[in-house]
C-alpha cells in the first residue's frame, strides 16, 4: 500500500537531452577523428600508388635530357628533373615504393619482433641473452646500421626493407616482451599452467590476443619511421636505386638544385609528409581507441 | 656592413670571450678559403692517384719540370739539362737555393730517391725504367740518367700534370715503400701542409713557406715563378652543393673549385661572385666495356652500342643545359689541342638507333645480361649510369643494373671473372682532358690485353699506332700516328667516349689571380 | 644500491661485445674494397692488389678479429686505412661538433617540448591541445633535410641572422659557437620535440587524474605549481626513458644535419667511412656510439631511482 502523501512522482522534464549513443562506423569515426583523417589520407595515397598508371602518368624512367629542369607547366605537371624525367609520374610511382617499404617493414618487424618477444618473454633462459642482443642492436644507431647493411649488397628495394626491418625489430621485441612479462603473472595464466595447458597454447590463447592491440599501434609508428628512414637513406646515397623512383631518391637527386628548381624536392616532400602524417594520426587514433593508457608506452 | 656582422660586433664588444683571440681583420684577409672538388682523405700523391690529392700536392711539393699552358714542359727545380748526342745520357743540374720545409736543402740524392718512388707507379716512368741503364746523383746539385734507348718525352714525363706527378720529397720520406703511405709531409713547394690542423673529410690547412725561392718570370700552370700572395689557405670540404653555393654567396668561402652547372646561374646573379670555365682541357666521359666476356667481347655488339650512343644525352645529363660546357667528340683525344683527331670518328658524332639495332641483331647477341656497375655517390657518374640504362634498354639489351657505391665499383672492376660470377660488363668513369691529350699517360687508351686498364681491350693495331707515336721524330709523323690510333680505336671500340665536358669554377670578386687550368693554381692568387 | 649499479655496469659488457662482433662481421662480409678507392680511378689492377696486401686485407677472419679485439681492449682503436691517422685522433677531432650539436638540440628540445606537452595535457580536448599535438606530429613527418634546407634558406641566406654553414669551436667564444648551432639544432630537434611532447602529454594526463593532484588542488596549490611541481615530477620517468632511447635517433638525424650544414662531426665521418670501407674508422665510431648510448641509458636507469622513489632495485 502506498502511504498517503506520497504522490506518484511525475516524470521529470528533460533537463538534459538524451545522449544518443553513437553507433556504427560513422559514429566510430566521429568519435575518433584522427582515425578518420589519418585513415582517409592513407587510403588516398594507397589509391594513388595502386592506380598510378591510370592517372595520366608517363613512364617514370624515360629520360629526355634535352628537356631537363623544366618548370611545372602543361607538359610536365610537376616539372622535369635533371634527366628530363617527369616529376609528376615519378612522384606518383614513388608512392608505391615508399608505401611498400613502410608497410613491409612494419609487417616484418612486427611479426619477427612478436615471435622473438613471445619466445623471450616466456622462456626465462633465452630472455637475458635475447635482451642483451636486442640492447646491442638498439645501441647501434639505426641509420648507420641501415647504411652498413646497404653497403653490404647492392641498392634495391628488398635490401632497404631488410636493413630498416632489422633496425626496428628490437623495439617491437621489447614491447611484446613487456606485455608477456606483465601478463605472465595474471591469475588466469597461472590457472592455465596449473591445468596443464601447453606453453604454445597459452601463448596462442591468452598472451597473443593481448599483444595485438599495442603491436598494431606500434606497427603504424614503425611504418611512418620506415618511410622517413628510406628518405634519409636515399639522401645519403644508400637507398633505392634511381631506376625505381621513391620519394626519398627523387628528393636526393634534386637536393643540389633545390634553390633554383625547388619543385623537384618540394612535391615528393609534401607527399611524403602527408603520408607519414596520416600514418601517425592513424596510429594515434588507434591507440586512443584501444586504450589511452598506451600513450605512456608508445 | 651587413646586419649579422653588426650584431656580431656589438655582441663581441659587450662580451668577454675566452681563450684564443679571434683572427684580426687583416689576417683574415690573407686567408683563402677554398672548396675542393672532393675530400682530401689522404695525402700521398704517389700512393693514391686521385685528382684532389694531386691538386693539394702541387702546392706542397715542387717538380723537376712543369708543363705550361701549352703543355710544354719547362724547367722548374732544374736549372738546365744536357742530353748526349746519341740521346742516351741526360744530365740535370738543380737550381740553387732549393729548400725543404724542414729547412734542409734539396739535394740530388733526394731527387733520385723521389724518382725511384714515382717511376714504378707511372706509365711513362715504367717505360723509362724499362730502358734505364743507371740513375745516380753525381753530386749535391747534379744527377744523371743513362738510358739504353732514346726517350724524347723525358721532360714531359717529369713535368706532366697527369697523376702521379714526379714530386720531389726528402730522401728519407721517398724511401717509404710504394705500397705504404708517407707519414710525414715535408714539402719542397711554395706552401707547407699543416698536418696538426688537418681534419680529413672536413678541412686541410696550408701556410705560405717564406723560404721558397720562386723562379724568375711569370707563372704559367706548373711552370714559371710560383709566387704565393696569401698567408694561409684553408680547404673546406662541403659535401652538399647547395650549402657550398650558399656559403659562397654569404662570403663564408672564397673559391669553389667545381660548382654544379645548374647552380651557376644563381651564382652569376650575385654581384660579388665571378664564374668562368675551370679547365679548358676539360674531361672525357667514358663508357668502359669489358672485352673479356660476353656481350662486349663481340666487336659488333660494341659497335652497335657506340652507334646508338648519343653523347648529347650523356652530356646534358652530366653537365646540364649550358652548351658552353660540353661538345660531342669525334675521337678519343682532347678537343682544342693539336692532337685532336676526328679520323674515323663520324659514327661517334651522329647517333643512329635503328642502324644500331640492326647491327645488334647481326651480331648474334643472345640476350646475355649487361652488368652495369654504377657508383651512386659520384655526381658525374650517376647520371651517366641512368642514361646508359635507358640507352641499352631501348637498344634491346638485357640490363643488369648494379647501383652501388664507388668503392664497390672500384673493387669489382678489377675482377676478371665473367659477369655472372662477380665480374662486370661495363662501368662509367671520366678522364681529365690533360691526360688524354696524347698517348703518353693515356692509360685508358692502351689496348695491350691483360696489361691494359680495366676492361682489358686487346687491339694490336692501336698498340702499333701508339708505339709509332712514341717513336715519331717529327710532329707530322706524330699526327699521322694519332690519326691511325683514333681510327683503329673507334673501329674496335676500345671504349665508348660519352662526350667532352668542362666545368665551371666560381670565386668571390675580392679574390684575384684565379686562372684556368687542369688543376687549381694557388700561386698568384690574392685576396683583398 | 651499489650492487645494482655494479650489476648494471657488468651487464653492459656482453652488449658491447655483441656490438663489436656484429660490426666487425658486417664489415668483413662487405664487398667493396677500400684499396680500390684509395688507388683511385687511374690505377691498374696491380696497384690495387699492392695496396690490399699492404693493408692486410687478405688475412682470415679470426686473425683479424682477435687482433682488433685485443687492441680495442687496450684502448687502441687502430689506424685509418685512408688517412693513416690514428682512429682515436680522428674521432677526437670530430667529437666536439657532434657533441655540441647534440647537447644544444637536447636542451632546445626539452625546453620546448616539455612545456608543450604540459600545456596540451592541461588543456586536454581543447583546440590548444589539438594544435600543439598537431605541431608535434608534423615534427616527425617532415624529413630532417627538408627542414634544414628551408631554415638555411630563410634564416641564413635571406635574413642573414645566422651563418649558412660551418662550425666554430667553443674556444673561440660562446656566441660564435652557438650561432652556428642554432639552425642545425632546430632542424634536428623537430623529431625529438615531437616525441617528447607526446610522451609528456600522455603521462601528464594520467598523472593529473591521480588522487594526490586533487588533494593538492584542494589544499589550494596554484595551477603552475600543481603542473610542474607535483605532476611533472611524477611523470618524468617515461619522459626520461624516451630521452634515452631518442639518443640513437639523434645520431641518425645528426648525420644528415651535419651534411646539410657542413658541420665537421662524427656523423659525416661515419658515413664517409662506410661508403669508403674505412674499416677501422667505422668500427671505432660505431663502438663509440654504442658505448655512449649504453652509458646514457645506464645513467637514466640510475636517474629513475631519484625521480621515483618507488623504483627500487
Amino acid at each position: 500500500m502506498i502511504p498517503p502523501g506520497l504522490a506518484i512522482a511525475q516524470p521529470m522534464p528533460d533537463v538534459l537531452p538524451p545522449v544518443k549513443p553513437r553507433r556504427g562506423v560513422l559514429g566510430f569515426l566521429r568519435r575518433y577523428p584522427t582515425i578518420a583523417i589519418g585513415g582517409g589520407l592513407l587510403l588516398v595515397m594507397l589509391c594513388i600508388a595502386i592506380f598510378a598508371p591510370f592517372l595520366w602518368t608517363k613512364d617514370p624512367t624515360s629520360l629526355a635530357p634535352a628537356l631537363r629542369t623544366r618548370e611545372p607547366g602543361a607538359q610536365f605537371w610537376f616539372g622535369s628533373d635533371m634527366l628530363g624525367r617527369d616529376v609528376y609520374s615519378r612522384v606518383l610511382y614513388g608512392a608505391r615504393v615508399s608505401l611498400l617499404v613502410g608497410f613491409s617493414v612494419a609487417f616484418f618487424a612486427s611479426v619477427i619482433g612478436l615471435a622473438i618477444g613471445l619466445f623471450s618473454g616466456f622462456i626465462r633462459l633465452a630472455d637475458s641473452i635475447v635482451m642483451r642482443v636486442m640492447d646491442g642492436m638498439m645501441s647501434i644507431p639505426p641509420i648507420l646500421l641501415a647504411i652498413a647493411l646497404m653497403a653490404l649488397t647492392r641498392g634495391s628495394v628488398q635490401n632497404v626493407i631488410l636493413a630498416i626491418t632489422i633496425a626496428e625489430i628490437p623495439r617491437v621485441t621489447r614491447l611484446v616482451r613487456g606485455v608477456v612479462l606483465s601478463l605472465r603473472e595474471q591469475p588466469y595464466v597461472d590457472a592455465a599452467v596449473a591445468s596443464g595447458t601447453g606453453t604454445v597454447m597459452i601463448m596462442w590463447r591468452h598472451i597473443l590476443p593481448n599483444t595485438l592491440a599495442p603491436l598494431t599501434v606500434q606497427a603504424t609508428y614503425i611504418c611512418a619511421a620506415a618511410m622517413i628512414t628510406e628518405a634519409i637513406l636515399s639522401f645519403i646515397g644508400a637507398g633505392t636505386p634511381p631506376i625505381i623512383p621513391s620519394w626519398g631518391n627523387i628528393m636526393a637527386e634534386g637536393r643540389a638544385l633545390w634553390q633554383v628548381k625547388p619543385y623537384i624536392v618540394f612535391f615528393p616532400a609534401v607527399f611524403l609528409s602527408i603520408t607519414v602524417l596520416a600514418v601517425n594520426l592513424l596510429g594515434d587514433g588507434l591507440r586512443d581507441a584501444i586504450d589511452p593508457r598506451l600513450a605512456k608506452k608508445l | 656592413m651587413d646586419r649579422r656582422n653588426l650584431l656580431k660586433g656589438a655582441v663581441a664588444a659587450a662580451t668577454v670571450t675566452a681563450a684564443a683571440p679571434a683572427i684580426s681583420q687583416n689576417a683574415a684577409a690573407r686567408t683563402l678559403r677554398f672548396v675542393p672538388q672532393a675530400n682530401l682523405a689522404n695525402f700521398d700523391p704517389i700512393w693514391g692517384t686521385q685528382y684532389v690529392v694531386r691538386n693539394a700536392a702541387a702546392v706542397v711539393w715542387d717538380t723537376l719540370y712543369g708543363v705550361d699552358e701549352n703543355l710544354v714542359a719547362q724547367p722548374q727545380m732544374v736549372e738546365g739539362e744536357t742530353v748526349s748526342s746519341d740521346g742516351l745520357t741526360w744530365e740535370f743540374r738543380l737550381r740553387p737555393g732549393l729548400i725543404f720545409h724542414d729547412g734542409t736543402p734539396v739535394l740530388a740524392k733526394d731527387v733520385v730517391a723521389s724518382i725511384n718512388r714515382w717511376a714504378p707507379r707511372d706509365p711513362m716512368g715504367q717505360m723509362l725504367r724499362a730502358i734505364q741503364d743507371e740513375l745516380v746523383a753525381v753530386d749535391d746539385r747534379n744527377f744523371r740518367w743513362k738510358l739504353k734507348r732514346p726517350y724524347p718525352k723525358m721532360k714531359y714525363a717529369l713535368g706532366k700534370c697527369g697523376t702521379p706527378c714526379c714530386f720531389i720529397m726528402p730522401e728519407r720520406i721517398a724511401g717509404t715503400a710504394g705500397n705504404a703511405m708517407i707519414s710525414e709531409f715535408v714539402g719542397s713547394g711554395p706552401m707547407s701542409f699543416k698536418r696538426d690542423e688537418w681534419v680529413p673529410g672536413a678541412r686541410a690547412v696550408f701556410e705560405k713557406f717564406g723560404r721558397y725561392t720562386p723562379r724568375e718570370g711569370a707563372a704559367s700552370w706548373l711552370a714559371g715563378g710560383k709566387r704565393i700572395l696569401m698567408d694561409r689557405m684553408e680547404w673546406v670540404v662541403m659535401p652538399d652543393p647547395a650549402t657550398a653555393a650558399n656559403a659562397l654567396q654569404a662570403g663564408e668561402v672564397d673559391w669553389w673549385e667545381s660548382p654544379i652547372s645548374d647552380l651557376v646561374p644563381l651564382l652569376r646573379r650575385n654581384r660579388n661572385i665571378l664564374v668562368d670555365i675551370a679547365d679548358p682541357l676539360g674531361n672525357i666521359g667514358s663508357f668502359r666495356m669489358n672485352h673479356l666476356h660476353a656481350p662486349f667481347n663481340n666487336l659488333k655488339v660494341r659497335q652497335a652500342v657506340m652507334m646508338a650512343l648519343s653523347q648529347e644525352d650523356y652530356m646534358r645529363a652530366v653537365v646540364g643545359s649550358d652548351t658552353a660546357l660540353w661538345s660531342v667528340l669525334g675521337g678519343f683525344f682532347t678537343p682544342g689541342t693539336t692532337s685532336y683527331s676526328e679520323a674515323g670518328g663520324a659514327v661517334m658524332k651522329t647517333p643512329n638507333m635503328d642502324a644500331a639495332k640492326r647491327l645488334l641483331a647481326e651480331s648474334g647477341y643472345a640476350n646475355e645480361p649487361v652488368t652495369c656497375l654504377v657508383g651512386q655517390d659520384q655526381p658525374l657518374l650517376k647520371p651517366m649510369g641512368d642514361v646508359t640504362a635507358d640507352l641499352l634498354r631501348r637498344l634491346g639489351m638485357n640490363v643488369d643494373f648494379v647501383a652501388t657505391d664507388w668503392g664497390t665499383v672500384g673493387q669489382r672492376r678489377a675482377v676478371r671473372n665473367p659477369p655472372g660470377q662477380g665480374g662486370w660488363s661495363m662501368f662509367h668513369t671520366w678522364h681529365a682532358g690533360a691526360d688524354c691529350v696524347n698517348p703518353a699517360g693515356y692509360n685508358a687508351l692502351r689496348a695491350n690485353g691483360n696489361d691494359a686498364w680495366f676492361g682489358w681491350p686487346s687491339v694490336p693495331s692501336v698498340e702499333a699506332g701508339i708505339n709509332e707515336w712514341f717513336d715519331a721524330p717529327t710532329p707530322a709523323l706524330e699526327k699521322a700516328a694519332i690519326d691511325k690510333i683514333n681510327r683503329e680505336a673507334v673501329e674496335n671500340v676500345v671504349y665508348a667516349p660519352t662526350g667532352f665536358f668542362k666545368s665551371y669554377q666560381a670565386w668571390r670578386r675580392n679574390v684575384s689571380g684565379v686562372v684556368k687550368g687542369p688543376l687549381p693554381f694557388f700561386w698568384g692568387v690574392s685576396k683583398t | 644500491m651499489w650492487a645494482y649499479i655494479i650489476r648494471r655496469v657488468l651487464a653492459t659488457i656482453p652488449v658491447m661485445a655483441f656490438v663489436a662482433l656484429f660490426v666487425f662481421s658486417l664489415l668483413y662480409l662487405a664487398p667493396g674494397d677500400p684499396a680500390a678507392v684509395i688507388a683511385g680511378d687511374q690505377a691498374t689492377p696491380e696497384d690495387v692488389e699492392r695496396i690490399r696486401a699492404s693493408l692486410g686485407l687478405d688475412r682470415p677472419y679470426l686473425v683479424r678479429f682477435s687482433e682488433w679485439a685485443f687492441r680495442i681492449l687496450q684502448g687502441d682503436l687502430g689506424t685509418s686505412i685512408f688517412t693513416n691517422l690514428p682512429v682515436g685522433h680522428m674521432i677526437a677531432q670530430r667529437i666536439e661538433p657532434t657533441l655540441s650539436l647534440m647537447i644544444v638540440t637536447l636542451c632546445l628540445a626539452l625546453t620546448i617540448a616539455i612545456p608543450m606537452g604540459v600545456v596540451a595535457a592541461w588543456k586536454q580536448g581543447t583546440w590548444i591541445d589539438r594544435a600543439v599535438m598537431g605541431f608535434a606530429v608534423l615534427g616527425f613527418s617532415v624529413p630532417v633535410f627538408v627542414v634544414g634546407y628551408l631554415l638555411a634558406y630563410v634564416f641564413a641566406l635571406e635574413l642573414d641572422w645566422f651563418p649558412v654553414q660551418g662550425y666554430t669551436p667553443f674556444a673561440e667564444g660562446f656566441f660564435p659557437w652557438i650561432e652556428n648551432l642554432v639552425l642545425p639544432a632546430v632542424a634536428l630537434g623537430g623529431v625529438y620535440i615531437a616525441l617528447i611532447a607526446r610522451i609528456t602529454r600522455a603521462t601528464m594526463l594520467e598523472v593529473l587524474q591521480q588522487d594526490y593532484i586533487r588533494t593538492a588542488r584542494a589544499k589550494g596549490a596554484g595551477q603552475a605549481s600543481i603542473l610542474f611541481l607535483h605532476a611533472l615530477k611524477n611523470a618524468s620517468v617515461p619522459i626520461v626513458t624516451v630521452v634515452g632511447i631518442g639518443i640513437a635517433l639523434l645520431i641518425g638525424g645528426a648525420v644528415v644535419t651535419e651534411s646539410v650544414f657542413a658541420i665537421p662531426g662524427l656523423g659525416r665521418l661515419t658515413v664517409d667511412a662506410i661508403l669508403r670501407r674505412d674499416y677501422p674508422v667505422i668500427q671505432g665510431v660505431v663502438l663509440l656510439f654504442s658505448f655512449v648510448y649504453v652509458l646514457v641509458n645506464l645513467g637514466i636507469d640510475l636517474l629513475y631511482t631519484f625521480l621515483d622513489p618507488r623504483i627500487r632495485y
